[in-house]
């Protein structure tokens, strides 16, 4: 920290720094161009819940080397008083609508593609594969209805 | 005034409210961040451009709840570093353990990185989120003053409309605001990890939620009670 101070107490040096971090922060252009093309998927509609991913199994997986690899990932959404449930196997996907009950699952990718699934009567749901890329998830159900961060699964 | 002068905090602001210019501005500033966030984990180009359009497209959603000056810098180099640690673990699966491997020690916990690489990191995203929060014209600056190859004095006052004689002390001001940031000022106060979890950002390390599907996949007929 004593260091760093002294370091950019110095205009030379700070600017030198500076231009270091910028020359290593590869892919401008590829990372704003898709900054600039996602503006359009803004959710305008206020009675929809957002609901956060607030669990997620790959991360743990991350920090833990101890745990098994070969564990389904789970993706938790949260947006009180609905969430969603993922369970990531090889090649599907099976969901669980909490607290339990039917509704209709629409996926919806980046480029527009959109499916449905429904529910059954206990809220259990299963996609057909995995989606490539970053999707997300609406929810319609009887007590309210949702959308899901954006993942990739 | 120009987008380019606002504070971030009224740009969060006017982003949320549907102001579409707004959203760019943050984008343009907050690319060079995102990008050094990115670059450490070394992943495909392809892999890079799942993770950065992730970042953006759940950003958009999450503005609502970044309007402290320092939660959206916070949020996109903690969101940046989960997408791009989700590839490691899923590489995980197939490279088997060895803790010589820049992948392993990467995606291991932080205090495995070497130390001197993410006091490097650290320094370089302070000075990068620093940079986003100057106003257009002297952000402007700095940036063609880095340029590689450099520009000369007189190819930059054509391309500022500063006056040749004004560079100096222009990029002396502009330095010295650069010092004066959020960004910059945290940093010199004391190390400050990135946290895997912060407020306003997806949280990872909630309890493990009950195990919910443990009978025949696609069998809905008798789901396990949940918690």
């Amino acid at each position: 920290m004593g260091v760093t101070q002294h370091r950019w107490d110095d205009d030379q040096h700070i600017l030198d720094d500076l231009s270091d971090a910028l020359g290593e922060a590869a892919l401008a252009d590829t990372i704003a161009e898709y900054g600039q093309g996602v503006y359009a998927w803004r959710t305008v509609d206020q009675d929809l819940l957002l609901a956060s991913l607030s669990f997620d199994s790959s991360l743990e997986r991350v920090q833990d080397r101890r745990s098994d690899p070969d564990d389904p990932r789970v993706l938790v959404f949260t947006a009180s008083p609905l969430s969603l449930e993922l369970e990531v196997m090889p090649g599907h996907v099976v969901g669980q609508i909490v607290p339990p009950g039917p509704g209709e699952i629409r996926v919806e990718t980046a480029d527009g593609v959109t499916f449905h699934v429904e529910a059954d009567d206990v809220g259990f749901f299963d996609l057909p594969g995995i989606p490539h890329g970053p999707i997300r998830l609406r929810c319609d159900t009887p007590t309210g209805r949702l959308v899901t961060d954006w993942v990739r699964l | 005034m120009d987008n380019g002068d606002y504070p971030i905090t009224s740009l969060v602001d006017a982003a949320a409210a549907g102001d579409e210019e707004a959203w760019h501005e943050i984008v343009d500033r907050y690319t060079p961040l995102l990008g050094s966030v990115i670059r450490r984990f070394r992943l495909a180009t392809a892999e890079t451009e799942d993770v950065v359009q992730t970042v953006w497209l759940r950003l958009v959603e999450h503005l609502d709840s970044l309007r402290e000056p320092r939660a959206l810098p916070m949020w996109i180099m903690t969101t940046g570093k989960r997408e791009s640690m989700l590839y490691l673990s899923a590489r995980r699966r197939t490279v088997p353990y060895d803790p010589l491997d820049p992948l392993w020690l990467v995606s291991s916990a932080e205090d495995a990185e070497p130390l001197a690489d993410l006091l490097h990191a650290e320094r370089h995203q302070a000075l990068l989120a620093g940079l986003a929060e100057l106003p257009a014209r002297q952000r402007e600056l700095l940036l063609l003053l880095v340029e590689d190859p450099p520009l000369s004095y007189a190819q930059i006052a054509q391309r500022t409309a500063i006056s040749i004689g004004s560079i100096g002390p222009t990029r002396g001001r502009a330095l010295e605001r650069l010092r004066q940031t959020f960004a910059v000022r945290d940093h010199l106060a004391g190390p400050a990890r990135v946290p895997l979890v912060s407020d306003g950002a997806p949280a990872s390390t909630a309890p493990q939620p009950a195990t919910w599907i443990d009978r025949e996949r696609g069998d809905g007929s008798d789901a396990a009670p949940l918690g």
